[in-house]
């Protein structure tokens, strides 16, 4: 037998129906990316119309007031190193990306969380698709995002937001599980209203978990969005792919130190807000 | 200093001190260099050196024997005899062959070196952080040292996914070493073991599983981060979506999407199942 008998193409199949999904509905998917543009924009006009050293002031004073001095030194130093390096708006950039997926990712993950916290049986259904979600490359995101909506910043945040479900949504189900039966039927017992319940007495317990969801899920984002610079998303990932194609690497290192930035000082935020939370629980 | 002069004295630097590295320590990358790409080499000429059949048999078998279920073999084969229809054969083969390498490069500096975290609490608290950091950046800029110093080709794609598989199988190993039960460590010393022993027949049969976990979740890394090596002419899968994307090959893109799910699904159940029959060896040698 060789191999060169056997001949089936899945790609052959599906590329005239992604064709006639191009033509038919492209009314929608103009739609989509209309929409995804101009929230983008909006939040990229936002971080750049502020100058700089404003903005390095602003996220210094509220890292200062929601965590602590060090979460503050920190900021300034990151962010200095993103305005020293040259790479001011491209870390902008990345930073309305990384944001725009995570609020979209939080908002669809959040209640069907929550929803599979309470139905079992969606929790058994969504199980193994989260498995194989969280199995599969992060590259193959990108595909499907680009056949329809061809190269740019749209396909990227596409991607990123499905990256950013599962772990959102994993976490969201484990902490609304976590939340101690005494409590709900303390709730309960009270004559509290279900929605009473969810927002006084679930949402409280099941933030920590919650807060490690979000800072998983920006982490992720991250990744994805600066991969995306493959696919032309622009920001910080375009710059080291320039920089790794044409072998330019003070260009890709440079950039590489900023995404170092960007990470870090993302995942500090997010992580010293929930130790900021727990130590002012504590008190 | 304004922005545009940082940006041109950074470069500079990072230039001449490359240029110095390359010109010093030829011998020591062209060294690693060749070492990782015979390495990968055997293990891809193994797989396509064997006709393909007898490669989707044994992975069958294998399969078979490590989850004991008829229907996954099948899946595993059928899978498998997709790649091969889509003309995507030795390309599947060349991403195993690369995950593979680096998955066992990174177990063989990861499981000791997380032993001696295990072992040590000191080194533990100087690699923790480091490891923390190395899973906080976006894997993508590993490949930037890596292209920097080794150049285009499968090289630069093993070390990158390296620096990416071994945190896991460090932090999993160290745990395991660590979470070994306090009365057993007691019971040997009491029966006069040797330092040897204890470490042999105690303290590694309960690591066992976390080390396990380790492989797989570093197995997994592996496959993230070989794919995105595409862009540095790894070869494999990778390289084939790299460049269908490029050339919005819609029919190519798709069908080596569905090589790399159909591959990843296979190796990670079949590593979940591994790490399954370790735990249940551990506990009936109890």
């Amino acid at each position: 037998m060789n191999p060169a008998d056997i001949k089936f193409s899945p790609g052959a199949w599906l590329a005239p129906s992604v064709d006639w999904l191009n033509a038919n509905l492209h009314g929608l998917f103009a739609l989509i990316s209309r929409f995804i543009e101009s929230v983008l924009g909006g939040i990229e006009g936002v971080l750049l119309v502020i100058p700089p050293y404003g903005m390095i002031a602003l996220v210094a004073v509220a890292a200062f007031f929601l965590v602590n001095l060090r979460a503050a030194i920190l900021a300034v130093v990151m962010l200095g190193f993103c305005l020293l390096s040259g790479f001011w708006v491209a870390s902008m950039q990345t930073i309305a990306l990384v944001t725009v997926a995570v609020l979209i990712s939080v908002a669809v993950a959040f209640p069907i969380g929550v929803a599979a916290s309470r139905i079992k049986r969606l929790d058994a259904v969504l199980s193994p698709i989260l498995n194989v979600m969280q199995t599969v490359p992060p590259w193959v995101y990108l595909i499907p995002a680009v056949m329809v909506f061809s190269l740019g910043k749209v396909p990227a945040i596409l991607a990123t937001i499905i990256y950013g479900i599962p772990p959102m949504l994993r976490l969201t189900t484990l902490a609304f599980n976590q939340v101690p039966r005494d409590l709900l039927e303390l709730g309960r017992a009270l004559g509290a209203a279900p929605r009473a319940i969810l927002l006084k007495i679930e949402l409280p317990a099941a933030m920590p978990t919650l807060l490690v969801g979000l800072n998983q899920c920006i982490l992720l984002s991250l990744a994805m969005v600066v991969l995306a610079g493959l696919v032309g998303a622009g920001g910080l990932g375009a710059e080291v792919t320039r920089g790794l194609t044409r072998m330019e690497m003070g260009l890709g290192l440079r950039a590489g130190l900023a995404i170092v930035a960007v990470a870090l000082l993302l995942d500090r935020l997010s992580r010293g807000a929930l130790q900021g939370r727990r130590i002012r629980a504590a008190t | 200093m304004s922005p545009v002069e940082f940006a041109a004295a950074f470069d500079e630097f990072v230039d001449a001190r490359l240029e110095w590295l390359s010109d010093n320590g030829a011998w020591f990358f062209d060294g690693l260099n060749d070492v990782l790409h015979a390495g990968y080499q055997a293990i891809y000429n193994g797989l396509t050196w064997l006709p393909f059949w007898a490669v989707i048999l044994a992975f069958g078998l294998l399969g078979w024997r490590l989850t004991a279920s008829w229907r996954f073999a099948l899946g595993t084969m059928l899978g498998l005899v997709l790649c091969v229809a889509m003309g995507l054969w030795p390309q599947t083969m060349s991403t195993l062959a690369l995950v593979l390498s680096a998955t066992s490069m990174a177990l063989i500096i990861g499981i000791p070196l997380g032993v001696a975290a295990g072992l040590m609490p000191s080194l533990d608290r100087v690699s923790e952080p480091v490891l923390d950091l190395i899973q906080t950046l976006p894997p993508y800029i590993y490949l930037l040292p890596a292209i920097a110093l080794l150049g285009y080709g499968p090289g630069t794609a093993l070390v990158a996914t390296f620096i990416v598989a071994v945190p896991p199988v460090v932090r999993l190993t160290s745990l395991g070493i660590r979470m070994t039960p306090k009365v057993f460590i007691e019971l040997g010393q009491a029966t006069g073991t040797t330092g040897w022993q204890q470490f042999f027949k105690i303290r590694l049969p309960f690591a066992l599983p976390s080390i396990m976990a380790g492989v797989n979740q570093g197995l997994m890394m592996a496959f993230g981060m070989v794919v995105i090596a595409g862009i540095v002419g790894s070869g494999g899968l990778g390289e084939v979506i790299y460049g269908a994307i490029r050339t919005l090959d819609i029919a190519m893109s798709i069908n080596a999407a569905i090589a790399i799910v159909i591959l990843t699904l296979i190796l990670d159940r079949m590593a979940q199942s591994a790490t399954r029959l370790g735990r249940r060896a551990v506990h009936e040698s109890r």
